[in-house]
């Protein structure tokens, strides 16, 4: 009896005393690492830096904020069944977005949750002891993404919460929306910061890196988007002279699966094909028809317009280099045209998924060169892509200008066919200011309030001072 | 409640029924006045010509001495109540008959005879309030509970045939809600006790088997006729007990143990069947046709530039062909495929128990052993479980006892058709009528490139989810096994003070298994490749308890005290895999695939240290009193706020024992309860309060080199600590009329405050929500149970009980500026916002359609809108349609519930039968997002047969236009997906006969009974989808296992969605035969 006696006194005595000990309830996680001890080493900033880079896939996605603006707000491109609500998905090339719109929503998220990801770089880094040089390099990557983010949202929306540290919820609440100039002022201060401490690209180790003439193209186009035609000549040129970009030969090789960070790419969002767990390309699958007649499920975003279709010339070979004009199932040929620019016939399938491999680029040297015909008014640059594409120069006899009788139509014409489905046609139309004009005429219920999109509904729920655009 | 109890008193004739009635009415409201007027009744009796003094000594059958008991005359006069020793003195007259009565005793009569000393020895009555009901840690008289505690016995579940013992409580429990939201076997059922009273932590009550408490327990894991019973803590006092776990109710089930005496060896066996009685009127091929051509054709014509409904397909651009067969040859296609009919079955069960019992009077035990092999009413799914027991409890010495539960739980099972909107149930509905189960190859689908229905696969808009290609073309498996154990040592230091050690483990196992088969028979929307994939989980939960009890009678005081300290530790494991690229179909597992993807594995853990004491007090068994107090620390909490206390205090007092109640006959018992208490609820993510970071979506590449990223996922809050949730409570229980008619009414009122709430914060932080003590919400309801028992003769017996619920919901602070939370899942909103009940339905209200042009241009409407198009309300009333007019139009949570069961036994003959019923909630048929409007040509509810077709053709002036361009708001969330989900369902009948004993006397048969138990016998509602209890979504919960759709939406949780039911499960009717015998 005594030593069952014993025997239980040891037992609750343990049981007690391991039970005792205040670390008993402070568990670390096991399968995520604590985000408290975090930001202080190389590594730790090379894998935040990673994260911010990241964003880029969402933002830049097929179904991204990006794509839904520049080609569904635009005449280049339709959705007809596309899974999802389509109704709301629907209603950017409708011209009938609500602020209830879910896509809307998303796409606000989308951006600040990578304006996160880089302010938090930006604001641990200044403390981190770690070699000047490092730190500059990563703040002006950082910056640079932030710019283009800011560019991007500030177009979107016009007036913006601007963010730049992170915020606590608290906090937030606190911060309303700026007006555009405010925006522009932030906008040009990250991208020179970027331009005045990034490498050049040939000395880009990390290929796919931010580099300088990436963020002086940027700059160019903020500069344009400002109507300041001097300044945008002054850095744009500046890439021009750099000889670090040139056009490929033909504008096929631009294209393909194994096409990567060429001379022709200035800032090129980057994929890896052939894997499920590495960041492959989603542009094929998501801009092949809606159809499920295949291994892998077409998106069936951005199905092509014949009026882009139309818009080439007659012998331009880049109209069959970026449209497809259906695709074959079984015996019969379904006429559907969308863009194949971004094609990876041959990639892997996981799960209804085609792993491709294609990257996108956000600015080529094309892009430029047709910027810079706008900034300088000199059609030299034009024509350099002209004469790539075999076709007759701006200026000459045989060039169509019966249609596109000014210099600014040319260049308005040339951008559309050249870069095509590349995600800046309706912001080209903004800038020239010539939106309402254009895609009016081709029956889009649009006014110049549309070409801002709603703040979304939930935002101003949540914070009543929030103001809404007009219009909505 | 199937307990029958033979009265011996004068009016065992059978009574006329509507007497029963009459006498119970007017007792009631007999009763309701003289509980609140004081009693006057005196009494004129005449003198006694002689009186004498009698005193004496009340003893129970040990002698020991019964204080408290009733000395009256025949005419009910008191004259005496016993004191603590039992003694009682009384001046009556030579001649009088005393009757000595109480509550726990059987009333007894002397005559006295002038005999001056009368000792009695009073018989107790085993009466239910004698029932030991099972609280935390620990157990009490029925009559001593305090606080809102139900309790249900074996008996009341004994026949039903489910696999999980709540389902078997449904509708018989006042103000615990148990519904199940899919029919499929081994689905648990949402449980909601006292209504909703979180908004983001999880509302699953604390389940406690066998005094270990198991957070999110699959119940399926303890065989119901293991079950000896189980107790429902309602409310805060008696769950404050389990501390920051028992905000949601706490359920304890007490397994079975021997008694000690011969053994007894029992055997049942069960068969069932289960069919699905209640389809969903779908359109056949013949109105789908009409419904296609006349959406290709509106939108065609609305698209202007002089296009007719006539035009050709060549003049058509895509999207707006009409395959040549539907216009020129429909007839072909007949009424076509029911898919319905194709996956659904009349499934059996088979169900076979084992058990042995008995013991001495120092070792009790039972073994049992049960087989539960299930089909489903889905093709090829099915349920099979092996459950295996082992309780021992052994006297080692009169100090010391030991005892070890175990049981063993395997199941194997392949349970589909829960997941909502891409499930084979779903897809089911939705696949179109035209097409055949086979096609000429043998084949399932159109994809087939060999089959003349090929020639589909040109149209984008022809579906079929063939259920074959889900159910014979992926090979399923789940496969769990699941081992709980208990080890306890008890030691009676002195006589009244007991310490009790215990050791407890959970131990599950799982994995699951799965191939799909290349091209799924050409049946599947796509033609995918062959893919395999595989999960395993792992969970081990113990449990160290220390406890001491300390029991003491002072004189009419009686003191039980309760102190102990646990310690508990869970850790979750899982880890999956999936494979592509396989050769052929010849090997199913993942070695033979050539690509892979999703592999990862995965562990989480959590800890809680705890500290318990209470006090049960009691005077005179007349004036009962509990306070207890919890300390909780958890590792879930943040750094700030690891530990907390949970305080509670109630009060009972038996007012039928007092004097002045003695005399009114009519009630047998009356005890009268007030209870207050704080209970918490801890149900959030196990690292909720810590910052974390997280490598998915954030590699990025350069060139073919991954960079690998990481980043936050979440906001941290160091001062995160659990919901509190503050009850009070009010009882009342009573017996009338001889215990016929017994009647228990609580009315609670409950505040959570501290609310564990995602907060949606402005999206500019990067975040959506970030997990915060915020906000109050408030549960306010009255419950009531009447039992009647209408006829109580010796060979027929008649009892009724009836239950009803209502509970009133308001949430009463949100976040900064109480902002309103809505979330959205495919298209359909539910907003909360302050003053209103949680998770409302929002969106816009129809009014019909709109007849012709004329109509929409007198009334505000959207600028799409064409004549049979919904007419939107101007909710806001600003002249416009706007996202503003969107509006409350629903909410899940019914005005009432109630259930009704009754019980009629002759001879060895019971009938049961159980009606339930819910009223006055709303549920979203999510469907119509695929099946109430044109979503790229699935099929359709028949109702939409009825639609706006012209002017002159209006339809039912509910269903608009078919068209492939929605136009008008007919695609946004509104009224016309909300239904009225009020129901009336009979929910219960079972008919058994005991075999007489006289014709089991020859053999070596005892207790034999057969059965035939039917559930879910009938269902009256209005619901388009298969039944009102439906929901895709589940209860919120942070642990592995969750079977339902999870929300899209980020952060939201799933029970927000409760009610909205997205293509869920049937519910089948399952009669099942049985035989049970004991030898």
């Amino acid at each position: 009896m005594k030593t069952i006696i014993r025997t239980l006194a040891i037992c609750c005595i343990t049981g007690l005393a391991a039970g005792c000990k205040k670390t008993f309830i402070q568990l670390a996680p096991v399968s995520n690492a604590n985000a408290e001890n975090f930001y202080k080493t190389k590594d730790d900033f090379d894998l935040a830096v990673a994260a911010a880079y990241n964003s880029l896939y969402t933002i830049y996605a097929p179904e991204g904020a990006v794509s839904y603006a520049s080609e569904q707000m635009s005449d280049n491109a339709i959705v007809y069944n596309i899974s999802g609500i389509e109704a709301d998905k629907w209603a950017f090339k409708d011209y009938n977005l609500k602020p209830a719109n879910t896509m809307v929503y998303q796409f606000w998220q989308d951006f600040y949750k990578a304006l996160f990801n880089i302010n938090i770089v930006l604001s641990k880094i200044d403390d981190a002891d770690l070699s000047a040089t490092y730190k500059t390099g990563v703040t002006a990557e950082m910056k640079f993404l932030r710019g283009l983010y800011y560019f991007d949202m500030v177009r979107l929306w016009g007036e913006l919460p601007v963010v730049t540290t992170p915020l606590t919820g608290a906090e937030s609440y606190g911060v309303l929306r700026s007006p555009q100039a405010d925006v522009y002022n932030l906008i040009t201060s990250d991208v020179k910061f970027a331009i005045d401490n990034l490498p050049l690209a040939s000395a880009i180790t990390v290929k796919g890196k931010a580099s300088k003439g990436a963020a002086e193209t940027l700059l160019g186009e903020v500069y344009l988007a400002q109507g300041n035609k001097a300044s945008a000549t002054t850095v744009l040129q500046d890439v021009y002279n750099s000889t670090q970009y040139q056009l490929l030969p033909t504008y096929a090789s631009v294209w393909g699966p194994t096409v990567k960070n060429t001379k022709e790419s200035i800032f090129e969002i980057q994929c890896i094909g052939g894997s499920a767990t590495t960041p492959y390309s989603k542009y094929y699958q998501g801009f092949f028809p809606n159809t499920n007649i295949f291994v892998f499920y077409g998106g069936g975003m951005n199905q092509v317009t014949d009026d882009l279709y139309n818009e080439y010339e007659s012998s331009d070979p880049r109209r069959d280099i970026t449209i497809a004009l259906g695709y074959q199932n079984g015996a019969t040929f379904v006429n559907q045209k969308y863009t194949k620019k971004w094609t990876d016939a041959g990639a892997a399938i996981n799960g209804g998924n085609s792993l491709a491999g294609n990257n996108f680029m956000v600015y080529r040297y094309a892009d430029l060169l047709l910027m810079l015909s706008e900034a300088t008014g000199d059609a030299k640059y034009l024509n350099e892509v002209r004469t790539r594409a075999s076709l007759p120069l701006y200026g000459t006899a045989s060039y169509p200008s019966a249609q596109y009788g000014t210099l600014a139509l040319a260049i308005e014409h040339e951008r559309r066919v050249e870069l095509a489905l590349e995600f800046h046609r309706w912001f080209d139309l903004k800038r020239t200011g010539r939106a309402v004009t254009v895609l009016a005429a081709k029956g889009k219920n649009i006014n110049a309030d549309k070409l801002l999109l709603p703040i979304p509904a939930i935002v101003r729920t949540q914070n009543d001072k929030i103001t809404q655009n007009t219009g909505y | 409640m199937v307990e029958i109890k033979i009265a011996n008193d004068q009016n065992s004739a059978i009574m006329k029924l509507e007497t029963v009635f009459f006498k119970q009415a007017f007792a009631l409201c007999w009763l309701s006045l003289i509980l609140f007027l004081p009693s006057r009744a005196q009494e004129t009796g005449k003198l006694p010509s002689k009186t004498i003094t009698v005193t004496g000594r009340l003893t129970d059958e040990k002698g020991d001495p019964l204080p408290g008991i009733s000395v009256q005359l025949k005419n009910g006069q008191v004259m005496a109540i016993s004191d603590h020793a039992g003694l009682y003195k009384a001046s009556v007259s030579a001649d009088a008959v005393l009757v000595f009565t109480s509550v726990d005793f059987a009333a007894q009569e002397i005559a006295v005879n002038g005999q001056a000393v009368w000792n009695i020895v009073l018989k107790r009555q085993t009466k239910e309030l004698d029932d030991v009901v099972v609280i935390g840690y620990g157990t009490q008289k029925k009559k001593a509970v305090t606080g809102a505690v139900v309790s249900i016995g074996y008996n009341q579940f004994k026949d039903r045939s489910f696999a999980n013992i709540t389902q078997s409580l449904a509708g018989a429990v006042p103000g615990v809600n148990i519904t199940q939201p899919q029919g499929a076997p081994g689905q648990p059922p949402v449980i909601r006790v006292r209504g909703v009273s979180s908004i983001t932590a999880g509302t699953n009550p604390l389940f406690v088997v066998d005094g270990v408490p198991l957070e999110n327990f699959n119940l399926n894991m303890i065989n119901p006729q293991d079950i000896e019973s189980v107790e429902v803590l309602k409310d805060a006092s008696s769950a404050a007990i389990y501390g920051s776990r028992g905000a949601n109710g706490v359920f304890i089930i007490t397994t079975k143990l021997g008694k000690a005496g011969k053994s007894i060896v029992s055997v049942n066996y069960e068969y069932g069947v289960q069919k699905v009685t209640r389809k969903v009127d779908m359109m056949d091929a013949q109105q789908w046709i009409q419904y296609y051509i006349d959406a290709k054709n509106n939108a065609w014509v609305d698209l202007g530039g002089g296009h007719q409904a006539s035009d050709p397909n060549s003049a058509r651009t895509s999207i707006y062909k009409i395959p040549d067969d539907f216009l020129t040859n429909p007839g072909q296609f007949g009424k076509g495929t029911d898919w319905q009919d194709v996956m659904f079955r009349t499934a059996p069960s088979n169900n076979v128990q084992f058990s042995v019992s008995g013991g001495s009077e120092k070792t009790q035990f039972l073994f049992s052993g049960a087989y539960l092999g299930q089909q489903a009413v889905l093709d090829r799914n099915y349920y099979n479980r092996l459950t295996l027991r082992s309780n021992v409890r052994h006297k080692v010495s009169d100090k010391l006892t030991i005892g070890l539960y175990t049981a063993i739980t395997g199941i194997v099972d392949r349970t589909e058709g829960t997941q909502g909107k891409s499930d084979v149930i779903s897809l089911g509905l939705q696949s179109d009528p035209i097409f055949p189960v086979y096609n000429e190859n043998g084949n399932l689908g159109y994809r087939d490139p060999n089959s003349t229905w090929f020639k589909y696969t040109a149209y984008g808009d022809l579906n079929l989810w063939h259920p074959y290609s889900l159910t014979r073309f992926i090979d399923k498996k789940n496969k769990s096994f699941n081992t709980l154990t208990s080890a306890f040592v008890e030691y009676n230091i002195i006589k009244e003070l007991k310490f009790r050690s215990s050791i407890s483990a959970n131990l599950a196992n799982g994995k699951g298994d799965s191939y799909l088969y290349k091209n799924q028979g050409y049946g599947y929307s796509s033609l995918l490749n062959s893919q395999a994939s595989t999960s395993a989980n792992y969970m081990l939960n113990w449990l160290i308890e220390n406890m001491l009890t300390y029991d003491k009678h002072i004189g009419d005081h009686s003191f039980n005290l309760l102190a102990g300290y646990t310690t508990q530790k869970q850790r979750d494991e899982s880890s999956g895999a999936t494979a592509a690229g396989f050769p052929n179909d010849l090997v199913p597992t993942l070695n033979a695939g050539t690509t892979y993807s999703g592999v990862s594995s995965f562990a989480t853990e959590w800890s809680m240290i705890s500290y318990l004491a209470r006090l049960n007090y009691n005077f005179n068994n007349r004036y009962y009193l509990s306070a207890a107090i919890r300390r909780d620390g958890s590792s879930r909490f943040g750094e700030n706020n690891k530990w907390g206390y949970f305080p509670s205090a109630s009060a009972g007092w038996i007012v039928s024992d007092e004097t002045f109640m003695r005399r009114v006959k009519v009630i047998d018992f009356l005890k009268l309860r007030v209870s207050l208490g704080v209970a918490g609820n801890n149900q959030i993510p196990n690292y909720g309060a810590i910052g974390l970071l997280g490598a998915s979506n954030a590699n990025y590449a350069s060139m073919a080199t991954l960079l690998n990223g990481q980043t936050i996922l979440n906001i941290a809050n160091k001062d995160l600590r659990w919901e509190k949730t503050t009850q009070f409570n009010v009882g009342i229980d009573m017996r009338l009329l001889n215990n016929r008619v017994t009647l228990s009414a609580e009315f609670y009122n409950s505040i959570t405050k501290d609310m564990l709430l995602n907060v949606p914060i402005p999206d500019i932080t990067g975040f959506n929500t970030q997990l915060t003590n915020i906000g109050r919400m408030r549960n306010r309801g009255f419950e009531l149970n009447l039992s009647t028992k209408n006829i109580t003769g010796k060979t027929f017996s008649w009892t009724t009980d009836i239950n009803f619920s209502r509970n009133r919901n308001t949430v009463l602070q949100l976040g900064p500026g109480n902002a309103p939370i809505i979330y959205t899942d495919y298209v359909v909103n539910v907003k909360t916002e302050v003053g209103k009940p949680i998770s409302n339905f929002y969106g816009y209200v129809f009014d019909g359609v709109f007849k012709n042009q004329a109509e929409i241009d007198r009334m505000p409407h959207d600028a799409s809108t064409k004549p049979g198009d919904p007419i939107v309300r101007d909710a806001s009333r600003d002249g416009k349609i706007t996202d503003d007019d969107r509006t409350t139009i629903g909410n899940y949570q019914p005005d009432f519930t109630a259930g009704l069961i009754n019980t009629v036994s002759y001879k060895g003959i019971e009938l049961s039968f159980m009606l339930q019923g819910s009223y006055g909630g709303e549920i979203t048929n999510q469907n119509v997002r695929y099946l109430g409007w044109w979503n790229n040509g699935r099929n359709m509810f028949e109702d939409v047969a009825n639609r706006w077709r012209s002017e002159a053709q209006p339809g039912d002036g509910k269903h608009f236009r078919a068209t492939v361009a929605n136009t008008g708001l007919m695609s946004q969330y509104s009224s016309y997906w909300v239904e009225d989900a009020s129901f009336l369902r009979v929910k219960n009948v079972r008919i058994s006969y005991t075999l007489p004993a006289r014709i089991l006397a020859k053999t070596p048969l005892k207790n034999t009974r057969v059965y035939i138990n039917a559930e879910n016998v009938y269902l009256f509602s209005k619901y388009t989808n298969y039944d009102p209890e439906n929901t895709t979504y589940n209860a919120t919960s942070y642990s592995a296992g969750s079977n339902g759709l999870a929300p899209s939406g980020i952060n939201a949780p799933s029970g927000a969605f409760i009610g909205v039911d997205y293509g869920s499960y049937p519910l089948p009717r399952v009669i099942t035969f049985g035989i049970k015998t004991d030898f």
